[in-house]
């Protein structure tokens, strides 16, 4: 009975630890595979970096020789040859990239021909104070007279006007003109966005698509604080800032205080969210 | 062991990184230096045909030659040629992208140099993007009148006369790189529109039209041989004001020798540039220059 106890002891101990073992063994061998794996890796990085080192040597030599004004095709091997030529074009191919990302962040039209020349696709870039806004991008067809065959401009945009002006005899100054009123749009638009994102005190109680008016009430700051309505009239939309500021309240002393024919000077020369930001720290409004 | 493989991964990642980096500073910095000879020796390349040893290099070949073509394209649109083009990235990261660019170019005769960072942030879906610093150097005998608008920017003026750079006081420093080049084109423009119509006149009547400062420049003088002591000076002015607003604005100088005031009892020397004006009004710029110069010539 004893002894077949201890069998079964045995047994079971035993078959306890092989599967121990056989637990330990799987982790083992997860871990050799793992092992391995990172073995290759680091391997294969190390393939890739001695490559990149014997290339980043060879242009720097390829640098040297022709700050020497060598001669580059040295007589070397042929292969050799392919390699500083191929290089060369990579360089050149750089170049050529960055001119093209430097004229699209100048505000290029970033023109392509589409259709096998069918048509053209351009884009309007917009920034205002550093910040680039909206991108618009319209579609010509050219296949016989010029026509706009897609757009993503805002329709109470005069689209149609310009298009009538210029489109015909003259692309470039259509392209400019409508980049000029985009632009000015999209300022005149964060104009109002700044206004009501950093002064919060001003309310807007008119403005529109073309953001060619914006009427705005402020508190004047005062032994009582009034109600002041200030109504900018956008009569350029080629410009940001307004032709014409009236500045309205119930208390006509105020309105027509030397301060507040500064404020309307100061709406009429900034843009709006600067002059009403100058106009509180300066404690004539809330 | 393992923590042995995973920190020499770690390593040769940035290696590779860095050594990737710092290749591609070294090609720029060639083509930044030696671009337009290079090009030379290439273009002999590109054009080649054929040959087992171009068939590695046609891929790349066919790109340049697209890339160049695209280029062409830009620049006769934007009306903006580019001359030089340095970048340094100064950060790199999934998100964030920030750039220095140095450009150099021309806007038909206008020389510039503008210098500026911009920073790109991916946010969810949407790219913001803005110019950081912006520095502008313009050349050239016309941005004389560009005087108000470069306020608004730190501009050094190249002035051929002091042969210095005039450090322009900054009133605003907007960095508004678009609104510049916006500026720039349409200045250009009358530029031009002045340039060819003073060329023209100088050449119609080359007796009696001078342009003493070049037919760049903003004055012309009409004087006839047979009318000592009389001219009249045109001054086409081009103002840009700070906004960017472009306004051509031409005035009338009228000079008599002082004999000959007596007769002019119609007061024509006083009001002549009030005339001129409203002559401007009803005839347009080329037709009152015409009008003027036809009573001179007798």
């Amino acid at each position: 009975m004893d002894s077949e106890m201890e069998t079964i002891e045995q047994g079971v101990l035993g078959h306890l630890m092989a599967l121990e073992r056989g637990g330990m063994g799987q982790q083992d061998q997860q871990e050799s595979q793992r092992l391995e794996m990172l073995k290759i890796r680091a391997m294969s990085l190390r393939a890739k970096r001695d490559q990149l080192k014997h290339q980043t040597d060879a242009v720097k030599i390829l640098k040297d020789k022709i700050s020497k004004d060598l001669p580059l095709a040295d007589g070397d091997a042929a292969g050799g040859f392919t390699e500083l030529k191929k290089s060369l074009l990579t360089a050149w191919r750089m170049q050529l990239k960055d001119l093209q990302r430097a004229h699209h962040l100048i505000g290029g039209y970033d023109l392509v021909e589409c259709k096998e020349g069918k048509s053209v696709c351009v884009s309007f870039h917009t920034a205002f104070e550093g910040v680039y806004l909206e991108t618009y991008n319209m579609e010509l067809d050219l296949t016989r007279t010029v026509q706009i065959s897609r757009h993503n401009i805002p329709p109470s945009f005069p689209l149609e006007s310009f298009a009538k002006q210029n489109l015909q005899k003259d692309l470039k100054t259509f392209l400019q003109t409508l980049n000029q009123n985009l632009n000015a749009l999209a300022a005149r638009r964060q104009q109002v966005c700044l206004l009501k994102e950093l002064v919060g005190s001003v309310e807007v109680m008119e403005s529109n698509q073309l953001c060619n008016i914006l009427v705005l009430m402020c508190t004047a700051q005062g032994e009582t604080p009034k109600a002041v309505l200030c109504t900018l009239e956008y009569g350029d939309l080629t410009q940001c800032l307004p032709t014409r500021v009236s500045i309205e309240c119930e208390d006509k002393t105020l309105s027509e205080s030397p301060q507040w024919k500064k404020n309307q000077s100061l709406l009429l020369e900034s843009p709006a969210h600067a002059a009403l930001l100058t106009m509180r720290r300066m404690g004539s409004i809330a | 062991m393992e923590q042995k493989y995973e920190e020499e991964i770690q390593m040769l990642e940035q290696e590779i990184e860095m050594l990737e980096a710092e290749q591609e500073e070294t090609l720029r910095s060639i083509f930044i230096e030696h671009g337009d000879r290079l090009q030379q020796e290439l273009k002999s390349v590109c054009e080649e045909r054929g040959g087992a040893q171009k068939h590695a290099l046609s891929k790349l070949i066919t790109e340049v030659r697209e890339l160049e073509k695209d280029l062409r394209r830009q620049t006769e649109i934007n009306g903006i040629a580019l001359n030089e083009c340095f970048v340094k990235t100064l950060h790199k990261s999934e998100r964030k992208l920030v750039q220095q660019l140095r450009l150099a170019g021309h806007c038909s005769v206008l020389l510039f140099q503008v210098e500026f960072a911009v920073t790109e942030i991916q946010e969810d879906d949407a790219l913001l993007r803005r110019v950081t610093e912006l520095n502008i150097v313009v050349d050239g005998v016309e941005f004389k009148d560009f005087s108000a608008f470069v306020s608004r920017f730190p501009i050094w003026r190249k002035s051929r006369l002091h042969n210095r750079l005039h450090n322009i006081k900054v009133v605003e420093d907007t960095k508004d790189l678009l609104l510049f080049f916006r500026t720039l084109r349409t200045f250009s423009e009358r530029c031009e529109e002045r340039r060819q119509t003073f060329q023209h006149f100088q050449e119609k009547y080359p007796d009696v039209v001078s342009l003493p400062e070049g037919c760049r420049s903003e004055l012309m003088i009409i004087r006839s041989p047979q009318l000592p002591g009389i001219s009249m000076t045109i001054f086409w002015k081009i103002d840009v004001s700070m906004e960017g607003v472009i306004k051509p604005r031409l005035e009338l100088l009228l000079k008599i020798p002082d004999q000959a005031r007596e007769f002019d009892t119609k007061k024509v020397t006083e009001n002549g540039s009030e005339y001129f004006q409203s002559l401007l009004r009803i005839l347009g710029v080329e037709a009152s220059i015409e009008g003027l110069i036809r009573t001179v010539c007798l």
